[in-house]
């Protein structure tokens, strides 16, 4: 029988230092932050929310929350395209050589972002590896340019994000037992139908994970706008950045953290709610 | 073959090597143990028998000080140990799965509560061989836990827990995990440590033939109560109440009235099954004739016969042999129950057979409560 | 083996793919780094050790990985500093608090380290540390918190309490059963979860962006304002190193501990 009072050890006074740690250096600053995004100069006028008014209404900022949001589901969705096969054949197919492909897929993490971006770059130049090649073979006559366009910043962001996608399906497709796609291929159907509708219905679980993960990490990127869109991509993230860099107006910066935060939040809220349901503790 | 004195140094103190009294204990409003009184005799191993979830393994985590009692108090060799620590206590346990610790070697996990104690590096590992012999494991220090078998590790977990010298074994379900065979030699072998030692051990188990084949006084409990405590012979003999007699192996409970006595502290009686059959009883506390009573009468003790007066009349259902013993199933008329009777020879009986039971005087005991 | 049917060798095909996909980027860096030609071209016109050599003259490389692993280092202990014992609390404490608290002490991970970065950059500078290493310690020790805690919750919560009740009534005080059963125990967790928090803050540059100065720079922030100004193999090179520096890192943890000790307990 198991008992349902464990011995305990530590004392719930033992939480005191970290949690007082991250109240002082977490909470208070992204509180601050709020505080920050109201206008200083009582003379632009506007109210507490002038910044936030600014973001939804000036059609330039407009476009950057629309683009942001463009890019963030774009990614989440050729991510879990891209990500889906792969978890269900490492649980299904890969045998012995799961390892090996675990170790791919958590590989690129040893790697620093910059490091991945600049491969991109490598790859993508008018004079990289891909144009050479395809040079070679006589596909193309002309070199032409892949990098600083909107289609490198989505390989760059899927190669970054992918993983995450694999390794949150993966986790959940461990769990469905083999046995109920044996059944229902024993009943008639074949692997594909099977697939529709057994296994994927069962995964929701994994793919509703990794689609806020790869859309809430998405949100957070710049250095691949930044590295390798050449200025044709701007997200929030990005413009953060810049403000940052250039004009250093603090308090427009603080309110763009701020609505990236309360995505972020949204997204932290609505994983904790499918964890719950799940009946994971966190 | 030396005899050790246990150690702790309870021989110099007054008093039992661990007492309870009045303890009791709730958990979340529901009353797990009842106001329990139980004193343990130097040197014996006392079994705490009842069914799963009746309060023994609190009893014992109380003893040991995991848990603090709502109310009573609990004394370890003289001293009143009720607000101390589980370290501080001195005691040794055993666990169900043995909880040896995955990162030490056997010699590790064996030397740990003298280690705790600072004990020095020469008398450590005297002490550490010594154990080991004692559980025949001579040699295994530098094993790992994990290249043991579960008997091996049964025997370092009570190694470990004697190291210390505590002054008394806690031991909860030692052998629940081990399969039938491995648990019989168990039984003997770790009975056998325990006389050698002459420590005082409380034994947990929900197994009636082992309480009754290792230990020297069983306390059968239920429901957070201790019903009987006893020699075996005595709670399998003289079971006091319908629970004991059926907890501790089969039972035929007759209805029945004393009709006279039948010589010194024997009373017949009168089956209200069947009023025409008679037997005899013993019981040390006079009866009055007329007075309702309950009887417990083990199969063994039953005998079959021809169906002559005054024996009572049953009819064979079946029987199954049992390795050492046949065991009928019979139906009495007027006994709702099924009645069961063991011999050890096979008896000249058919199926549906009409025969007549009997049991000597000693055989049957009046329970304290109704049927 | 019977012949795998279509959807089965296209999925085959797929992996290869995807695998290709993954290591394509990583490994041309790795060869443009030998490159010695003072463009990206391909064909590279041959192989030399030229920006190796060059990544070691160039200082503010060299002092900047300094910084970063020195950072990186000190965060990760100082957050396992401060995580290990809150971990151990929450793991067995049935308190209705305690789910609450473990979401807080995860919570960092979810935050855009931008806006972290940020906010904690007015922050530090309104409590005068600004730029400067115990900026970046204090930030990097906030993100490595989770990473921490998150292992260090699942290690401990997979240990079973019998062993240190064992350990008790063998005569440990509370003192003796952490140091010789319950840290023996959980360390797998508590060196994974660090390992962890020292791999993100190597490369966490978000984070590390705004508490830039000429002797806080992190490698990330270097190599950064390098590629604006730059496009040669000396960053390939210099990637590599620190790709080589995290496998170095991870391979010595699994002759030290052994990489499957770090899942199993
Ligand atoms: N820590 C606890 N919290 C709540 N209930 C408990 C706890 N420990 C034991 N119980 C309950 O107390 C009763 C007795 O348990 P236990 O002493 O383990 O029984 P046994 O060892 O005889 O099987 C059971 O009903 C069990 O569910
Ligand atoms: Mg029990």
């Amino acid at each position: 029988m198991r008992r349902v009072r464990p011995y305990r050890l530590a004392r719930p006074s033992w939480c005191v230092p970290v949690i007082a740690y991250l109240l002082v250096f977490f909470v208070i600053p992204l509180i601050a932050n709020l505080l920050r995004s109201r206008p200083v100069d009582a003379a632009i006028g506007g109210g507490p929310f002038f910044y936030y008014v600014k973001l939804l209404t000036d059609p330039y900022y407009a476009g950057v929350l629309l683009e942001t949001t463009k890019v963030a589901l774009i990614t989440t969705f050729v991510c879990l395209l891209v990500g889906y096969p792969v978890a269900y054949f490492m649980v299904r197919f890969a045998g012995r050589w799961n390892a090996l492909i675990v170790f791919c897929v958590v590989a690129p993490l040893l790697t620093s972002i910059i490091m991945r971006t600049f491969g991109w770059r490598v790859l993508l130049a008018r004079r990289g590896v891909l144009n050479a090649w395809l040079l070679d073979w006589g596909l193309i006559t002309r070199p032409f340019e892949l990098a600083d366009q909107p289609i490198a910043v989505y390989i760059g962001l899927v190669h970054v994000l992918v993983p995450f996608m694999v390794l949150s399906i993966n986790a959940v497709l461990q769990g469905i037992d083999v046995q109920l796609e044996d059944s229902a291929r024993v009943l008639g159907a074949g692997r594909l139908r099977t697939f529709w509708h057994v296994t994927l219905p069962l995964s929701v679980d994994g793919i509703a994970t990794g689609c806020i993960l790869v859309f809430v990490l998405t949100n957070g990127s710049f250095l691949t706008m930044l590295l390798l869109g050449g200025g044709r991509i701007t997200t929030l993230s990005l413009l953060i950045y810049q403000q940052f860099s250039t004009t250093q107006d603090v308090g427009f910066a603080a309110a763009m953290g701020n609505v990236l935060m309360l995505v972020a939040l949204l997204g932290f809220l609505l994983q904790f709610r499918l964890l719950r349901r799940r009946g994971v503790k966190p | 073959m030396s005899v050790r004195p246990h150690g702790g140094g309870n021989n110099t103190t007054a008093g039992a090597p661990v007492e309870l009294a009045d303890v009791s204990k709730s958990f979340g409003g529901v009353q797990v143990l009842k106001p329990l009184r139980l004193a343990l005799v130097p040197g014996e191993m006392l079994a705490l028998l009842g069914p799963s979830g009746c309060g023994k393994t609190t009893t014992l985590r109380l003893i040991a000080g995991f848990e603090a009692p709502d109310t009573g108090s609990i004394r370890v060799a003289g001293r009143d140990v009720t607000g101390l620590p589980p370290n501080k206590r001195g005691l040794g346990m055993v666990f169900q799965n043995y909880s040896l610790f995955p990162h030490m070697t056997v010699g590790e996990n064996v030397a740990f509560g003298l280690r705790m104690r600072r004990t020095g590096r020469a008398e450590k590992a005297r002490r550490v061989r010594e154990m080991l012999a004692t559980v025949r494991l001579d040699g295994y220090e530098d094993r790992l836990i994990h290249q043991l078998s579960g008997g091996q590790q049964q025997r370092i977990a009570l190694a470990r827990a004697l190291a210390t010298s505590p002054s008394v074994l806690l031991l909860d379900e030692p052998l629940g995990a081990l399969d039938k065979n491995l648990r019989e030699r168990m039984q003997f072998e770790l009975r056998d440590i325990q006389r050698r030692l002459g420590i005082t051990s409380i034994l947990v188990t929900h197994d009636q033939e082992e309480a009754l084949t290792m230990s020297d006084r069983v306390a059968v409990m239920a429901h957070g109560e201790v019903l009987q405590v006893g020699r075996p012979t005595e709670v399998y003999d003289r079971p006091l109440t319908r629970f004991v007699s059926e907890f501790l192996g089969t039972a035929n409970i007759f209805a029945a009235v004393v009709t006279g006595a039948n010589g010194p502290n024997r009373w017949s009686v009168a089956l209200d099954a069947q009023p025409h059959a008679a037997g005899t009883v013993e019981s040390p506390a006079a009866l009055a004739p007329g007075q309702r009573v309950t009887l417990a009468v083990r199969p063994e003790r039953l005998s079959l016969g021809p169906p002559t007066d005054g024996t009572v009349r049953a009819t064979v259902r079946d029987v199954v042999f049992r390795g050492t013993y046949f065991a009928y199933e019979l139906t009495a008329s007027g006994q709702p129950q099924p009645v069961f009777a063991y011999t050890q020879l096979r008896q000249p009986v058919a199926a549906d057979a009409a025969v007549g039971l009997s049991w000597e005087p000693g055989g049957a005991v009046i329970l304290q409560d109704t049927a | 083996m019977k012949r795998p049917s279509l959807p089965v060798a296209l999925l085959f095909g797929y992996m290869a793919l995807f695998l290709l996909f993954i290591m394509l980027p990583i490994a041309v860096v790795v060869v443009v780094s030998f490159s010695s030609s003072s463009y990206i071209v391909f064909p590279m016109p041959g192989l030399s050790w030229r920006w190796y050599r060059h990544i070691v003259e160039y200082r503010p490389f060299m002092t900047s990985l300094a910084t970063s692993i020195e950072l990186a280092l000190a965060s990760a202990t100082l957050g396992a500093l401060l995580s290990v014992p809150a971990a151990l609390a929450l793991a067995r404490s049935r308190h209705k608090l305690a789910g609450l608290l473990a979401n807080l002490l995860l919570a960092p991970i979810s935050v855009p380290a931008i806006v972290l970065g940020f906010a904690l950059l007015y922050f530090l500078s309104a409590l005068s540390l600004g730029l400067s290493f115990t900026s970046l310690l204090i930030a990097h020790t906030v993100a490595a918190i989770p990473y921490v805690v998150r292992t260090v919750l699942a290690t401990y919560r997979a240990v079973p309490s019998d062993l240190e009740e064992s350990a008790s009534i063998l005569g440990a005080s509370r003192g003796q059963i952490l140091l010789h059963v319950t840290l023996p125990l959980v360390r797998p967790g508590v060196f994974a979860g660090a390992m962890f928090a020292v791999l993100t803050s190597l490369d966490n540059l978000p984070l590390s962006y705004f508490f830039g100065s000429a002797t806080t720079n992190t490698l990330p922030v270097v190599m950064l304002s390098y590629m604006e100004n730059q496009f040669d193999p000396s960053i390939a090179a210099i990637s590599t190193v620190q790709m080589l520096i995290a496998l170095a890192t991870l391979l010595l943890l699994d002759r030290v501990y052994g990489i499957e000790r770090l899942t199993a307990v």
